[in-house]
C-alpha cells in the first residue's frame, strides 16, 4: 500500500533532519505500530503518510513516498483524502463544527458528495460506532473519549482505505483509551483497514499490532514483529515496550509474550503453576505512615458542590506528611482534580476545612489565593507560558511574591535539565520541556506542598521516568508531593502512598502495595502478571528481583533433568 | 447560568420546526416589532413572545436577558424625555444646562421612551427565543449554500467563543497560583495583569489554530467545490407556521397602509384605541402569531398531534 524510499525531511528552519533515510513498505490490511521517544520522528512519519508533509508544513523533502504505486506528492489532494484518513492527538483541536452530525459530514462536504451519499455514509458510520444517541448533541458537551470517537467517525465517513492515527489516546483516560484501541482493532479485523498507529502508551496497544516499528532520531531502529521489537528494546535497555514484555526479555526469554495472558501462561509453565512465594502478601511492605511524619496538610470533613452540579467531594479527610509522595487515582469525575483545586485554594470548600502547617501548627488558610507555600501545576502547561525567556517565567513568579533570586532559578533549571534553554522562548520548546518550565515556574518559591494534575499525560517512558525521579528527589528533600493521575504504573513506581477516589469519596488509602495490590483492575501490568504466583509485586524491578532468581532456578533444574 | 442561554435539545414544538420555518417565525416578530409604533401592538407582540418562551421552557433564560435589558430600557426612558422637546404637555421644568438649554420633561416624550423600551424588550426576546429554539448548525446550514466559507468561519467562532471563556478562567487561576492578585493594584496595574492572561490565551489559541487547520486539510478542506449537508425535513407544521406568519404580515401590512399600528406621540398623545379597526388588526396579528404557540401547547399535551403535524 505504502512504499517509502530513502526519505529525508527537514522542518522549515531546522538543520536537523526530522526523518533521516527512511525506507519501508506497508502492506494492505496491516496493523503497524510506530513507537519511539518524543522527537524520534514518529509523528512526522505519520504526516508524511497522510500527505501533510511537505504539503502543509513546507520544509526540505528528499526521497520518494508512494501510495498504491503512485507518488503521493503528485496525487490530487481530494483523491488522497478519500484514501487516507488521519486522526490527531488532541480531539478538542480537530473539531470544526458545533454539532455532532455536522462534524461527521464536514469531510464529506469537502469531498463534494451528493446529499444522498452523505446521508448514507453518516448513518452507516453512526450506527457502526454507536454514535446515534449523540447525533443532536453539541461537540463541546462531549467527553474526551466521545470527542475522539467522533473525530474517528468523521474520518471513517470519508471511507478511506488507510487510517493514520497519531497518538490518538494521549489526551484520554485509560478507560476511554482502551475503548478507542478496541474500536481500531475491530476496524482492522472486520473491515480490513490498514492501520498505522503512533503511540507511547504501549501496554494497551502493543499486542494489537501485526508489526512494530521503533524509531530513533528520525531513523527506523527496528522493524519487525512485536516479539522482535520487545527483544530489541530489552537488549538495548530502552523502556519502549510494555512492562510484561520488558520483564520476560530481561529474563532472557527468546520470544517474550506481550500480554498479561501470555505472560501468565509462560509463568505457569515455568514455575509449575503454583504460588512459589508468599511474599509480604497483598498487604505489601508497610506504608511510610503519614502519622510518623510532621503533617503539612490536613483536609478535614471536606465537601464541595459545583453550582448546578452534583457533589464533587463528599466528606474527605486526608493528612499529608512532610516529604510524602501521594498519588490520587480514580476514574474521570471521581473528584480528583476538584480536590486538588480546593487544596490549592482555587475553589472554596462548601463545608469542612483545609489546614496548612504554619509556624509549627496547622491553621486554616486565609484569603482567596494559595500563597507561595503551595505550588500547583494544572493539566495544561501552556497556561503558564507567556514570557520571552524561560528565566523570565521563573522570575515572574518570584516577583509576584516579592522574593529575590538567590541562585534558585539556575539551580532549579539545572535540576530540571533546562539549563541550556534558560534564554530560549518557552513556546519554542517541546511539550515535555514546556511542562518542566511550567513546573519550575511554580517550584521557584520553594513550596512545602506541590500539587500536580495529571503531569504524565502525553509523556513518553523516558520523560515520565525523568519526572518521577525529579519528584521523588523533591519529596526526599522534604517537599510533599500530591499528584492526580490515571497512570497506575507511574503511581506504583514512584509514589509512597496511593489514595483511590470514587464518586467524590476516598475509597482506599495506603501504600501502593496495600491499595494497588488489592485492586483487581487498578493494578499494574506486572501486578496482574504476578497475581497468584507471587503477590505483592507491582513494578518491573520488584518482579526482576523476586521472580527472576526463581525463574532461573527452575530453568536450570529443568535443563539438568 | 450561562448554559441556560444557549440551545439545548428539549423536544419542544419550535425546536422541531425546519430552521427556515423557525427563522421566518422569528423574523416576523422582529419585522413587526420594528414596523409598529403603537403601544398596544408592541405589548401584544411581547405577550405572544412570552408565551412562546414559556412553551420553549425559556422563561428562566429570558429573566436573565430581562435583567440585562432593564438598564438599557431605563436609559431609554430617562434620556428620551430629557433630550426631546416635541411634547406639548410639559410635566417638569428642570434647570438650564449649557449647550442643551433648559431641561423640560413632557408627558409625550416620557410615553415615547416607555413604548420604545417595550420595543427593545420585544427585540431582545426574539433573540432570546432564537438562542433557545434554533440549533446553530442547522440555521447556519441554511446559508452555507450561498456563503459556505463565511458560514464555516461563524461556525468555528461560535464553537471557539465558549471554549475561550472557559480557557480564560483556567488561565486566570493559574496566574493566581503564581502570585498574581487580580483584586489588588491601580487600574493600570490591573489592566496589565489581565493583559497577560489574554496574552497567554492568544498564544495558545494561535498554536491550536494550526492544529485545527491541519485537521481540516487532512479532511480535504479547500480541495475543490464543497457540497452542503442538510438533514432538515419540511413537515406540515412548517407549512402551518409559515402560513400563520404570512397571515400576520398581510394583516399588519393592510393595517399599516390604513393607519393602524402606528401611533402619534407628538405634539400630543393620540387616542390609544382609535376606532374598532385598531382592535381588529391587533387581534388578527396576535391570533396569527399565536397559532404556533397554541400548536406547541397541543403538541406537549396530545401525543397524536405530534405525529399528525
Amino acid at each position: 500500500m505504502f512504499k517509502i524510499e530513502n526519505l529525508k525531511y527537514y522542518y522549515p528552519g531546522s538543520e536537523r533532519p526530522a526523518l533521516d533515510g527512511i525506507s519501508l513498505e506497508i502492506g494492505e490490511g496491516e496493523f503497524v505500530l510506530v513507537s519511539g521517544a518524543s522527537g524520534s520522528g514518529k509523528s512526522s512519519l505519520a504526516r508524511v503518510l497522510a500527505g501533510l508533509i511537505p504539503d502543509f508544513y513546507g520544509g526540505r523533502f528528499g526521497g520518494g513516498v508512494y501510495f498504491q504505486g503512485r507518488d503521493i506528492r503528485a496525487m490530487d489532494r481530494r483523491k488522497l483524502a478519500r484514501q487516507v484518513g488521519m486522526v490527531f492527538q488532541d480531539p478538542e483541536k480537530q473539531l470544526v463544527m458545533t454539532g455532532v452530525e455536522a462534524e461527521m459530514a464536514f469531510g464529506l462536504e469537502n469531498l463534494g458528495l451528493t446529499q444522498k451519499e452523505m446521508f448514507r455514509r453518516v448513518a452507516e458510520v453512526m450506527s457502526f460506532l454507536g454514535l446515534t444517541e449523540l447525533r443532536h448533541r453539541f461537540t463541546a458537551g462531549l467527553s474526551g473519549g466521545q470527542k475522539q470517537k467522533l473525530v474517528l467517525a468523521a474520518v471513517l465517513a470519508m471511507q478511506p482505505q488507510t487510517l493514520i492515527l497519531d497518538e490518538p489516546t494521549s489526551q484520554l483516560d485509560p478507560v476511554a483509551a482502551e475503548d478507542f484501541f478496541n474500536l481500531v482493532k475491530r476496524l482492522n479485523e472486520e473491515t480490513g483497514f490498514t492501520v498505522v498507529l503512533t503511540e507511547q502508551r504501549l501496554e494497551r496497544c502493543f499486542h494489537l499490532a501485526d508489526r512494530v516499528i521503533i524509531m530513533e532520531e528520525g531513523r527506523v531502529a527496528v522493524d519487525g514483529s512485536p516479539e522482535q521489537a520487545a527483544r530489541w528494546a530489552a537488549g538495548s535497555g530502552k523502556p519502549l515496550v510494555p512492562p510484561v514484555a520488558r520483564f520476560f526479555s530481561a529474563l532472557g526469554v527468546p520470544s517474550p509474550p506481550v500480554t498479561v495472558k501470555g505472560g501468565r501462561r509462560l509463568l505457569m509453565r515455568s514455575l509449575g503453576g503454583r504460588a512459589l512465594w508468599g511474599g509480604p502478601g497483598p498487604g505489601g511492605p508497610p506504608a511510610s505512615s503519614s502519622k510518623a511524619r510532621a503533617p503539612v496538610l490536613e483536609v478535614k470533613d471536606l465537601w464541595f458542590t459545583y453550582p448546578g452540579g452534583g457533589e464533587a467531594l463528599q466528606d474527605i479527610n486526608i493528612m499529608v506528611g512532610a516529604g510524602e509522595f501521594v498519588a490520587v487515582l480514580g476514574e474521570n469525575g471521581a473528584g480528583k482534580s476538584t480536590l486538588l483545586k480546593v487544596v490549592a485554594g482555587l475553589l472554596r470548600p462548601g463545608r469542612g476545612r483545609v489546614l496548612m502547617m504554619d509556624g509549627g501548627r496547622l491553621t486554616e488558610k486565609r484569603g482567596r489565593y494559595p500563597g507561595r507555600r503551595v505550588a500547583y501545576l494544572s493539566q495544561n502547561p501552556n497556561d503558564y507560558l507567556f514570557q520571552d525567556t524561560v528565566e523570565e517565567e521563573l522570575l515572574f513568579t518570584l516577583k509576584n511574591f516579592g522574593m529575590e533570586d538567590g541562585g534558585i532559578v539556575g539551580e532549579l533549571l539545572e535540576d530540571l535539565q533546562l539549563g541550556r534553554h534558560r534564554w530560549a522562548n518557552p513556546r519554542d520548546l517541546s511539550s515535555g520541556e514546556r511542562q518542566r518550565v511550567a513546573l519550575a515556574s511554580v517550584l521557584v518559591t520553594g513550596p512545602d506542598l506541590l500539587l500536580l494534575d495529571e503531569p504524565t499525560r502525553g509523556l513518553d517512558y523516558g520523560l515520565k521516568a525523568g519526572l518521577g525521579g525529579f519528584l521523588s528527589r523533591r519529596a526526599e528533600s522534604g517537599t510533599s508531593v500530591v499528584l492526580v493521575t490515571h497512570d497506575v504504573e507511574f503511581a506504583a513506581e514512584y509514589a509512597t502512598r496511593v489514595i483511590m477516589m470514587f464518586a467524590g469519596r476516598v475509597v482506599s488509602d495506603g501504600s501502593p502495595h496495600e491499595v494497588l495490590g488489592r485492586s483487581f483492575f487498578y493494578s499494574t501490568q506486572i501486578g496482574k502478571l504476578c497475581r497468584g504466583f507471587c503477590d505483592g509485586i507491582l513494578t518491573f524491578s520488584e518482579a526482576v528481583e523476586r521472580i527472576g532468581p526463581l525463574f532461573f532456578k527452575k530453568k536450570l533444574s529443568g535443563s539438568s533433568h | 447560568m450561562l448554559d441556560k442561554l444557549f440551545y439545548s435539545e428539549k423536544g419542544s414544538f419550535l425546536q422541531a420546526l425546519h430552521p427556515l420555518a423557525a427563522l421566518v417565525y422569528l423574523g416576523t416578530f422582529l419585522a413587526l416589532a420594528l414596523a409598529f409604533t403603537h403601544p398596544l401592538y408592541l405589548l401584544g407582540i411581547l405577550i405572544v413572545l412570552i408565551l412562546a418562551l414559556w412553551l420553549a421552557e425559556g422563561l428562566e433564560a429570558w429573566e436573565g436577558c430581562l435583567k440585562a435589558a432593564l438598564l438599557m430600557m431605563l436609559l431609554v426612558m430617562i434620556i428620551n424625555p430629557l433630550v426631546v422637546r416635541a411634547g406639548d404637555t410639559v410635566i417638569w421644568h428642570g434647570p438650564g444646562i449649557p449647550v442643551f438649554g433648559r431641561l423640560t420633561v413632557s408627558l409625550e416624550a416620557l410615553c415615547y421612551g416607555a413604548v420604545m423600551s417595550v420595543r427593545l424588550l420585544d427585540i431582545i426576546s426574539v433573540f432570546c427565543l432564537y438562542n433557545l429554539t434554533v440549533h446553530p448548525d442547522r440555521a447556519l446550514n441554511l446559508f452555507s449554500r450561498f456563503a459556505g466559507k463565511s458560514v464555516l468561519v461563524i461556525s468555528l467562532a461560535t464553537k471557539i467563543l465558549p471554549a475561550m471563556a472557559w480557557d480564560l478562567e483556567r488561565i486566570r487561576s493559574v496566574q493566581q497560583v503564581r502570585g498574581v492578585d487580580f483584586g489588588k493594584g491601580t487600574f493600570k496595574e490591573k489592566i496589565k495583569k489581565y493583559s497577560s492572561v489574554v496574552n497567554i490565551l492568544l498564544l495558545s489559541s494561535l498554536e491550536s489554530s494550526m492544529e485545527t487547520a491541519e485537521s481540516m486539510q487532512a479532511r480535504a478542506f479547500g480541495s475543490g467545490p464543497r457540497t452542503c449537508y442538510s438533514r432538515s425535513l419540511w413537515r406540515p407544521r412548517d407549512t402551518l407556521v409559515v402560513s400563520c406568519c404570512a397571515a400576520a404580515l398581510a394583516a399588519a401590512l393592510w393595517g399599516l397602509l390604513h393607519g393602524f399600528g402606528r401611533y402619534t406621540f407628538y405634539p400630543q398623545l393620540d387616542y390609544l384605541i382609535d376606532g374598532s379597526g385598531t382592535v381588529a388588526v391587533l387581534l388578527a396579528v396576535m391570533s396569527s402569531l399565536s397559532v404556533p404557540v397554541i400548536a406547541g401547547w397541543g403538541w406537549r399535551r396530545w401525543h397524536c398531534l405530534k405525529s399528525k403535524i
